[in-house]
């Protein structure tokens, strides 16, 4: 009894180090981002628009406007995609054409950021470049890498919620007499409502973290912008690029970046609990 | 509008949506192998060794640094995954405190991979005085992979009927005995099954090692405080840096042989699923 009770403290040990990863990225993180708070002055840090390491100006805005740009963008383009193939998947494809591309949206998924990178890098920023006669680099082409990203995410998870829910709800309203599309408006959408919301949001989670397909096609300039053609920056892109050389103050704010990347993440997580605790009520 | 119009429209606009999806899929994979495909099969690129200035370089070290940091990854992570899984699913109740470690562990499967990244740096790089080598990498992986495993472990668990449990405590077996003779042996197929798919993640995996493996080796790591440059992460350094001349060739190339090497790897983790889970049926 003695050695089952060993066993059950070494297990716990191991379920606890998730709590404990957690805190300890938690707490370094936010050392080494200190000396940019109390150094680099506060409010600048996260609402001046100049960042210029060589003068000693380390100000986040214009990375934090083309992290949530983008992000915006991103679902904006791949949201509705999703959630749309998602539909599809579970209301309209006939068996073959549902499994042909449940297949597909999983090889996509496993496509490795840097290769939809890649994609975005040779294909995508050049299209740009050529239709709107600029560089090609910029919040678009980050937008519609992203879309891709965030696309496998949403439609799985959506595909999921819309499976789950009771075939009752689906007979019910067919045998009323409604059409196939007044179905899902009227009946299928409502019902799945929390889990489809959970599915984007999870995507906006992918998406506000994706770091290397974003710095290779968004341009990594430090201006701040909202032209889709110019180029900016964002949280993560900034990090990747920098952290190399970084030193001191300068890398300080960098992890300053970090954190702000945590904080949104764990407020992604919380606001999805808050979601489906709602629910369950 | 009559609702019959209506039904028509939607059923083109979701078939089309579907379709665009399937599209996106399919040109970006054609485009991929279009360009490196015939770069990525030649012996000379795959079985041959980088380049730091001149033309020519192959990729040799950067696909063995993938293999050994997704093994070396895997040997520190999956023992506290089961550990883990086996802690929630057999020993403790749904309360309080296991909710909390699920919203940890949901915190941490959120987390952008270049804050694990910085993070390995800082602790495992500098802190530890390791330097840029696979262990450093393989460690912040670990804790990327943790609540992917994890989960797909206790799923596992989870299938072994309750009946199994019952019969082994009822004849006076202990709750770890029963774990360990029953019901992980009865696992263990959905477990192993499970390990696949972090697997090609983590081969997939470029923003976490850049700032701890290293980018550029001309030889293969021999022990885990060698540096290594896993082919993710050396597409990205080709491509950003442009060393040698003939960086377009190596992209293309490594970002085809790297879409092959995943393919694969998701190929096999669907195929062992089907095998177990056709054996299970059929009692065995």
């Amino acid at each position: 009894m003695a050695r089952e009770r060993y066993i059950k403290v070494l297990l716990f040990a191991c379920a606890s180090l998730s709590f404990l990863a957690i805190l300890l990225i938690f707490l370094f993180i936010f050392r080494e981002s200190l000396p940019a708070i109390t150094k680099g002055g506060f409010p600048n840090l996260f609402l001046s628009a100049t960042w210029d390491p060589d003068k000693g100006r380390y100000g986040m805005l214009a990375f934090l406007n083309g992290t949530i740009l983008t992000t915006l963008g991103g679902l904006v383009l791949g949201a509705p995609l999703g959630i749309g193939t998602a539909i599809f998947l579970d209301q309209v494809a006939p068996r073959r054409m549902g499994n042909i591309i449940r297949r597909g949206v999983e090889l996509l998924a496993g496509i490795p950021s840097v290769v939809i990178g890649w994609f975005g890098l040779t294909i995508l920023v050049p299209f740009i470049a050529r239709v709107t006669n600029s560089a090609g680099y910029g919040i678009g082409a980050a937008s519609v890498v992203l879309a891709v990203m965030v696309l496998p995410t949403i439609t799985t998870l959506s595909a999921e919620t819309l499976r789950s829910l009771p075939p009752e709800l689906k007979e019910a309203s067919v045998s009323m007499g409604a059409t196939r599309w007044q179905t899902i408006r009227g009946v299928l959408l409502p019902a799945g409502r929390e889990g489809i919301l959970v599915a984007v949001i999870l995507g906006m989670g992918r998406a506000i973290g994706e770091t290397m397909a974003v710095q290779m096609v968004v341009g990594n300039s430090r201006q701040l912008t909202f032209s889709l053609t110019r180029g900016t920056g964002t949280l993560t892109s900034r990090i990747v690029t920098d952290m190399g050389e970084a030193t001191g103050v300068f890398r300080s704010a960098l992890f300053a970046q970090a954190l702000v990347l945590l904080i949104l993440a764990m407020l992604l997580i919380i606001s999805i609990r808050l979601i489906t605790r709602q629910k369950e009520r | 509008m009559d609702s019959r119009r209506a039904d028509r429209i939607a059923t083109t606009v979701f078939w089309a949506v579907g379709l665009i999806t399937l599209g996106i899929l399919l040109f970006i994979i054609l485009e991929i192998f279009g360009r490196g495909l015939i770069t990525a099969l030649s012996p000379s690129f795959f079985a041959g060794k980088p380049e730091a200035r001149e033309a020519g370089g192959g990729i040799w070290p950067m696909i063995a640094s993938s293999v050994y940091l997704a093994v070396l990854t895997m040997l520190i992570s999956l023992p506290i995954a089961v550990g883990a899984a086996i802690y929630l699913a057999e020993f403790s109740r749904e309360g309080r405190l296991n909710r909390f470690i699920r919203f940890c562990l949901d915190s941490l499967s959120t987390l952008p991979s270049i804050v694990f990244g910085i993070f390995g740096m800082t602790i495992f790089v500098i802190k530890f005085r390791w330097s840029y080598c696979l262990l450093a990498g393989a460690c912040t992986l670990a804790l990327l992979t943790l609540p992917i495993l994890l989960r797909s472990t206790e799923e596992s668990l989870r299938q072994v009927p309750l009946t199994y449990r019952e019969a082994s405590m009822s004849l006076g077996a202990s709750r770890w005995t029963t774990v360990r003779k029953v019901v992980m042996p009865t696992a263990m197929p959905g477990i192993i099954s499970g390990t696949i798919l972090p697997v090609g993640r983590i081969m997939g995996e470029a923003a976490a090692i850049i700032y701890t493996t290293g980018l550029f080796v001309r030889t293969i790591p021999k022990s885990p405080f060698d540096p290594a440059a896993p082919l993710a992460g050396y597409i990205w350094y080709a491509q950003t840096e442009a060393m040698v001349p003939d960086y377009r060739r190596i992209v293309n190339g490594g970002a085809a042989m790297l879409l092959i090497l995943v393919f694969l790897i998701n190929f096999a983790a669907r195929r062992l699923a089907k095998y177990y889970s056709k054996r299970k049926s059929l009692g065995g």
